[in-house]
Formats: C-alpha cells, sequence, structure tokens
C-alpha cells in the first residue's frame, strides 16, 4: 500500500463514519455481561478497516482520536478522560505496523498478530485506572492480565474478516 | 446529484425539514448539547429505578423544549422493545431468574442514554452543530464530525437497504445466520463489502458537494457564520 501524506476530505469523512460507528456500537453493546474486552470486537476492526482503505499514514489515530473524543463527550466507560487512551493506543499500534509493514492487511496471521497486539493496549489502560484507584500491585496485575486476554480474544476474532473485504475491496478497485 | 447533499433539495433526517432551516429548539445549541451530555452520563450513573424514571421524565422535557415530533420518540421505543428482548434473553441465560432486573435496569440505562443524543441531533441544524464544534477543533476536523454524525443515519438507511435486498437474493445474513460458521462469508461478501462501498461512495459525493461550494477555498471559516442562517429580527416588520 502507498501511503499518501496528504489528508484528502473523502478519506477524512470516512474515517469520520468509521469512528462514528465505533461509539454507535460502543453505546449499543454497554450490556454489562461480565465479559470482558468485547468492545474490542469492533474497534478493532473498524481501525483496521479505516487504515485498511485510506492510504494516510495516521489514518486509524485519526479514527481513534475522534471516536476518543465522542466517547469522552458522551461520558463512554469507566475511566473518564482515560476513555480517549483506550482508543487511542490500539489505534496508535495499527497506524505504526501499517509504518512498518505496510502489506500486513493481505495477511491473516499478520493481521490476527497486529490485532492482538493493539487489542493487548488493555492491559495498560487497566493496570493505569487500577492503580490510580488505589489497587495492590499483584491485583492490578491479575485484573489487568484477564481484561487483556478478553480484548485479545475479541480482538483477534473482529479482525479476521479485514483481510477478506480488503482483497474484494481491492479486486472491485475501489481502494 | 452529489450536490444535492448541501442543497435544499436534500432534507436533513428530521420529519422533512430542511438541513439548512435553523434549530426550532427553544433552548441555544451550547445549552442543548450541555443538557444532552449531562443526560447521557446521568443514564449512566444512576442505579435505582426511582432515580431512572425521574431522568425519563426530564428527557421527555427535554423533547417537548426541543420541539421534537413524537415520530423519533416512537422510534426510539420501538428500538427499546428489541433491545430489552435481547437483553432479557442474554440475562436470564446467563443468570437465570436473577437476570431479569438486571436486564430490565440496563436496557432502560442504554436508552436514556441514547436518547439525549438522538432528541440533540434530531433539534439541531447541521450548520449549527458544525459552528460548535468549531470552537474547540480544528476548520476540517469540525466540518468531518458534524458531517459523519449527520449522515450516518442516511447512512444506516441505506446498509438496511443493502441487509434486505441481499436477504431477498438468497443470502444467509439472517440474525440467526450469525451462530452459523459457514454463513459466514456472506456476512463479508453480501453485507460488509457493499456497505463499506457505499460509505466510501457517500464520503466522496459529500467531498465533492462540499468541494462544489468551496469547501477549503478559505483557510480558516469552513461554515457560514450564524446569523447568516437566521431571520434579522430588525428587517421583519
Amino acid at each position: 500500500m502507498i501511503s499518501e501524506k496528504r489528508l484528502t476530505l473523502r478519506d477524512s469523512l470516512f474515517i469520520g463514519f468509521c469512528a462514528v460507528f465505533i461509539v454507535i456500537f460502543r453505546m449499543a453493546f454497554r450490556w454489562h455481561l461480565g465479559i470482558s474486552g468485547h468492545s474490542m470486537f469492533y474497534t478493532i476492526s473498524l481501525l483496521l478497516l479505516a487504515r485498511g482503505c485510506v492510504s494516510f499514514p495516521w489514518s486509524a489515530t485519526f479514527a481513534g482520536a475522534l471516536s476518543g473524543g465522542m466517547a469522552l463527550m458522551l461520558g463512554l466507560g469507566k475511566g473518564g478522560p482515560l476513555i480517549l487512551a483506550k482508543f487511542l493506543f490500539p489505534a496508535l499500534v495499527v497506524d505504526l505496523a501499517a509504518l512498518i509493514c505496510p502489506l500486513f492487511f493481505g495477511s491473516y496471521l499478520a493481521v490476527a498478530l497486529v490485532a492482538a497486539l493493539a487489542a493487548a493496549t488493555k492491559f495498560f489502560n487497566t493496570a493505569l485506572m487500577d492503580w490510580l484507584v488505589g489497587m495492590e500491585t499483584v491485583m492490578i496485575l491479575q485484573h489487568a492480565l484477564i481484561e487483556a486476554a478478553g480484548a485479545v480474544f475479541f480482538g483477534v476474532a473482529g479482525s479476521l474478516f479485514v483481510p477478506a473485504v480488503l482483497r474484494k475491496l481491492k479486486a472491485r478497485g475501489v481502494i | 446529484m452529489p450536490v444535492g447533499y448541501f442543497g435544499n433539495s436534500f432534507r436533513d433526517q428530521r420529519d422533512g425539514r430542511s438541513a439548512r432551516t435553523p434549530s426550532a429548539s427553544r433552548l441555544p445549541v451550547w445549552a442543548s448539547l450541555g443538557l444532552s451530555l449531562l443526560l447521557a452520563c446521568l443514564a449512566v450513573a444512576l442505579r435505582a429505578p426511582w432515580t431512572l424514571a425521574a431522568l425519563a421524565g426530564v428527557n421527555l422535557l427535554y423533547l417537548v423544549l426541543c420541539r421534537v415530533g413524537c415520530g423519533l420518540l416512537r422510534k426510539a421505543m420501538r428500538g427499546l422493545v428489541w433491545q430489552t428482548a435481547i437483553l432479557l434473553g442474554l440475562h436470564c441465560l446467563r443468570f437465570g431468574a436473577e437476570g431479569v432486573y438486571p436486564a430490565l435496569r440496563v436496557s432502560s440505562q442504554l436508552f436514556l442514554a441514547f436518547l439525549p443524543g438522538m432528541i440533540f441531533l434530531a433539534s439541531t441544524g447541521r450548520s449549527e452543530l458544525v459552528r460548535l464544534a468549531s470552537g474547540v477543533l480544528p476548520p476540517t476536523g469540525a466540518f468531518v464530525l458534524g458531517a459523519s454524525l449527520h449522515f450516518v443515519p442516511l447512512l444506516v438507511r441505506e446498509v438496511k437497504g443493502i441487509y434486505h435486498a441481499q436477504v431477498l437474493r438468497g443470502a444467509r445474513i439472517l440474525p440467526i445466520d450469525i451462530f452459523k460458521p459457514w454463513c459466514w462469508p456472506d456476512w463479508v461478501g453480501c453485507l460488509i463489502v457493499p456497505s463499506t462501498v457505499q460509505a466510501l461512495a457517500m464520503a466522496g459525493e459529500i467531498a465533492m458537494a462540499a468541494r462544489a461550494r468551496d469547501f477549503g477555498a478559505c483557510r480558516h471559516r469552513t461554515c457560514w457564520p450564524g446569523n447568516a442562517l437566521r431571520p434579522d429580527p430588525e428587517r421583519e416588520p
């Protein structure tokens, strides 16, 4: 994939759609079923789609910042302003992976690996939140690991349709 | 015709009111946004049934103040019924009979968290929203945010159209098919790919319509000033 330095209005609007859908899904699936990390299913897949369809190098970060800002305004999540990090960290991982290896979107294994790394950033968010509320170190590690494991599972599951979608879009000359 | 997106021919998502018509709300836009955010945050924070009932009353008052028709409430109630049914099923599967109360509470919380945002978007003109966002975001960012928020309902309608057409063609994308792994290729090929193409096409058309109206010609100002759309009281007889 050839990266363009400039973000066109069409691409930024597509990224805006992805960001709005991340927030809508996040609001719609706040079901409190006690399943950790299920929000990563659509967050990671939409971030990957935003980066895969747009050649601008920081498009996932732009989508993450937009959705994080909207989520912050809507009061989603338990971490207050830390919610921004929940969107920005995975988005940065996706963008950095695309910078290092621009062709990773074609491989299921590489996409799953990037999705796992991006979803695993939930470990740091959870640990930071727990540390701020004053939990013990062992408890912080256990809780963060459980949360990160759930996030990795759902993140990888959500990412697996992205290579097929991008391949079909490329075959039809849409991207 | 793409330029119709910003012209008078394009009707906004609200009961046939033109997209360029200023808000009919009795509240200023910033107050409406603040109230909407406060109500959404309260819906997440409150737990007791009586507080949620009181919050529902405040939401109804907000609906009246914003002069939004009952059509929006009917649409939201339809969503509430479906959502409650799904949540009751899931909670009862996981927690048994004890899951009924949490399911009803979470469902009403979700409804009350969604409703203020829906009322705000339905009662606020697109240009007013962009002007509001221009205060905190770069001009292009404000335009992207405003346009994305306002065109998402249209995009959702298009995706629904694609979904129904594909179901009529025999695609295995009914809700029950989501639990059948052999149907997942149909979800990708018949729904996700066409929906992504539709989103890209819509983004391209909105961008073309904006450029046709000199979007980006002036570096800093990207929307009409507020008083340009409002009737001038001194000119009125």
